[in-house]
């Protein structure tokens, strides 16, 4: 009787989950395994593609532009997780800390996040803009000959619009690394007052390893976001100067609709795929070791 | 605790997606703005200019005579013409039996937005288009209407002016309506030539010393802006066309001779040199290039290598066009960069979406309009004969294109070019820009790219 009930019920949840696992395997699955198999394909996307087998990611060896791009997009990764991070969390350590306008300078530090990425760009575009920027029109107020041309330099461009961006991606993590610090319960912090921990130690020896299911959220979310980083990039720079600021996302949309070579863009798309599940895989099992201890306790 | 935790995470995550969503609304496709997001908004702005400039006069105006079934059309436009929206809002009222919801791009924007509708087949009724590489592609890909029979019968040849209609013409056929017809010339401040003591230049060397004296004069002498590659490119077609002589230009511009040679390396070293010399603003390879002309109005530079739309440009800005001079690139041949603008139309319209897609683009482009609107036209529209309104408001516009008439003109590079290889000409102008590479190994990459092209 029971075991009939429990059929039915799991039927039930299979026939509950349908509509989104039709929408998932439409939007997502298909599109995916069709991708690869535009990959191994060349053509414009107009018609009839021709077959190449894995001439496309044999092409990326020896396209250097591919492989700048790569170096690039790594570069910002390893920013991301080297400065976007520690200074997210600088941030909801300190808006955490009770204080007079606490909840106006949550609002103000977030404020960029809600801002079109575009209209990011422009806005720096200007902030840094040789002739008319507010950078360089300081340095000529306190008398400095400086002049600034960061975007336009190839050796100091990544870093500027990485900068642009950091302005601008700050909020989410910040807001994520607070929840995270107000789940920390208060009690545990005490004991640890009472063993004559002093701040320091209470924050790497307490309050970092039980966020560690914060860290590991905003860690992957960043790292996948920096993975795809294209906006900025598009609105700031277009790529440039000579391909200084390109990343593996915009040289993959040029290839694939601003030259029409849509099997070699679709073939950078598959690698960027495989790069971030570099990242999603160990994510995904670490969550469902964490699920199944949970279970078990 | 947990519950705490859920909560506050609950509220984070909210709020990230409702940022994400005011992130969307502004963002979409590379500075679109489309009729389903910015149409309320931009009614309500769009009524009001309308009442302002044309009004219930300009409605009026707009009214056809259609004896077909009702449409609805989509039209992409371009985001830099600023009363688009009034325009296709008096078409609306006008015209009840032909509905048009447009939607506006900026100049790379609807490159990027016509390109990925290509690809997903959902391409709009009709949309802006250029000549040349930009609009060869769809024809090549047989998504625009041939329009040639439809010229033939229409006698077109006798309504547009012969340089507008032959650089529609893509591959054999009629591949828009042609909207304007553009050439391309240096402008320059009169007040400043004046106080330097510099005429219009007629010769190269006349060129370099009036580079030279605004330089010392601590005046930078041209204003150009790299972002997208094709503004300092206007300065090396030149360039190239004083050092090749026009036949030689004309074959590097068809792909039948190589860039690999002395008359491109030469140009490009041109260019190498006046970036040396500091000719061009700080920071000039990834300025924008719509910010150009506040260099000009400001009188931070004294030349801007335009078309002859640049006086309405800086009409617009409030800055008063007679203020400005123009002189023909003294490139030998006297021939001038020029490029078409077009409307194309989707192939799959039916009988009657044509005739009405051509009724409005007719209208649109037709004195009814540009008389009210004088700015957001390329002027004078591409018709034999045509003349502009107003030529005190536009001072340059008919000598310009008169000029061109007389001497010539020669396709302008990005539309000669496939896409791919412009943008490795682009990101070579970055590179001598910044020493990073010779002339020498911008040529050879550039000839790289069109062999590669061609063996596709």
């Amino acid at each position: 009787m029971k075991k009939k009930h429990k059929e039915e019920s799991s039927r039930s949840a299979y026939l509950f989950m349908l509509p989104a696992l039709i929408i998932y395997l439409s939007v997502i699955v298909f599109p995916i395994f069709y991708s690869l198999y535009i990959s191994f394909h060349s053509g414009t996307g107009i018609g009839m593609m021709k077959f190449v087998g894995l001439q496309n990611y044999v092409a990326m060896g020896s396209d250097p532009v591919f492989w700048q791009s790569l170096v690039h997009t790594l570069i910002w990764i390893a920013l991301t997780v080297c400065i976007t991070m520690p200074v997210s969390l600088l941030f909801a350590v300190l808006l955490n800390k009770y204080m007079p306008g606490r909840t106006f300078f949550r609002g103000l530090f977030y404020f960029p996040s809600i801002i079109a990425i575009v209209a990011v760009g422009i806005i720096w575009r200007w902030i840094y803009n040789p002739q008319l920027g507010i950078i360089n029109s300081f340095l000529k107020l306190i008398g400095s000959s400086y002049r600034q041309t960061w975007i336009a330099k190839p050796d100091t461009v990544l870093i500027a619009v990485f900068f642009a961006s950091l302005w601008q991606g700050i909020g989410q993590p910040m807001i994520l690394f607070l929840a995270g610090l107000q789940s920390v319960d208060p009690q545990t912090l005490e004991a640890a007052d009472i063993d004559g921990a002093n701040g320091v130690q209470k924050f790497f020896r307490v309050t970092i390893p039980l966020m560690k299911d914060t860290f590991v959220m905003v860690l992957c979310t960043l790292v996948i976001s920096a993975m795809k980083v294209y906006d900025i990039v598009k609105a700031l720079t277009d790529g440039g100067p000579n391909n200084a600021s390109q990343m593996l996302a915009t040289y993959m949309y040029n290839q694939t609709f601003a030259y029409n070579n849509v099997g070699y863009g679709t073939a950078i798309a598959i690698v960027m795929v495989l790069i971030m599940m570099i990242v999603i895989v160990p994510y995904l099992i670490f969550t469902a070791r964490e699920n199944d201890g949970r279970k078990a306790k | 605790m947990k519950n705490r935790f859920r909560k506050v995470l609950t509220t984070a995550m909210a709020g990230t997606l409702a940022a994400g969503m005011l992130a969307g609304c502004g963002s979409g496709s590379g500075g679109s703005q489309t009729a389903d997001t910015a149409a309320a908004a931009d009614t309500a702005a769009a009524e009001s200019t309308t009442s302002a400039a044309g009004g219930d006069d300009l409605v009026s105006k707009m009214k056809v005579d259609y004896d077909g079934e009702p449409v609805q059309l989509t039209f992409w436009y371009l985001s830099t013409r600023s009363n688009s929206q009034a325009i296709c809002d008096a078409w609306n009222a006008a015209n009840p039996d032909i509905q048009v919801k447009v939607s506006l791009y900026d100049t790379d924007g609807i490159k990027d937005a016509c390109k990925t509708a290509a690809q997903s087949n959902s391409m709009p009724s009709m949309w802006f288009n250029w000549g040349g590489s930009l609009g060869q592609y769809y024809v090549d890909n047989g998504l625009t209407y041939d329009l040639t029979q439809y010229a033939k019968d229409n006698d077109w040849e006798s309504k547009f002016n012969s340089g507008a209609l032959s650089l529609v013409n893509l591959g054999g056929q009629v591949s828009g309506y042609p909207t304007s017809y553009n050439v391309i010339g240096m402008f320059y401040r009169k007040d400043i030539f004046e106080q330097y003591g510099i005429e219009a230049p007629t010769t190269m060397d006349e060129f370099d010393a009036a580079c030279a004296k605004l330089k010392e004069s601590g005046v930078t002498p041209i204003t150009t802006g790299g972002l997208n590659g094709w503004h300092p490119m206007r300065l090396i077609e030149q360039f190239i066309e004083y050092y090749a002589g026009a036949d030689e230009h004309d074959k590097l511009q068809a792909l039948d001779e190589s860039w690999d040679t002395d008359a491109v390396v030469k140009g490009l070293a041109k260019y190498q040199e006046y970036c040396q010399n500091g000719y061009f603003p700080d920071g000039f390879v990834t300025a924008s290039p719509d910010d150009t002309k506040m260099a000009i109005e400001t009188g931070t530079c004294a030349m801007d290598i335009q078309g002859q739309w640049y006086d309405a440009a800086v009409n617009t800005d409030g800055f008063d066009a007679s203020n400005l001079g123009w002189f023909p690139f003294p490139n030998g041949t006297k021939r001038m960069s020029a490029f078409a603008e077009m409307t194309q139309f989707n192939k799959n319209l039916s009988d009657d979406e044509l005739k009405a897609a051509m009724l409005f683009t007719e209208k649109w482009f037709s004195d009814d309009v540009s008389t009210v609107y004088p700015d957001d036209f390329n002027l004078p529209l591409p018709y034999q004969g045509a003349e502009i309104a107003d030529p005190d408001h536009q001072p340059h516009v008919m000598d310009m294109l008169n000029y061109s008439s007389e001497n010539g003109t020669f396709t302008i590079t990005d539309q000669a070019l496939p896409s791919e290889c412009a943008d490795v000409l682009f990101s070579g102008q970055d590179a001598i820009a910044n020493g990073q590479s010779t002339p020498e190994e911008v040529a050879k990459n550039v000839e790289a790219s069109i062999e590669s092209y061609k063996a596709k």
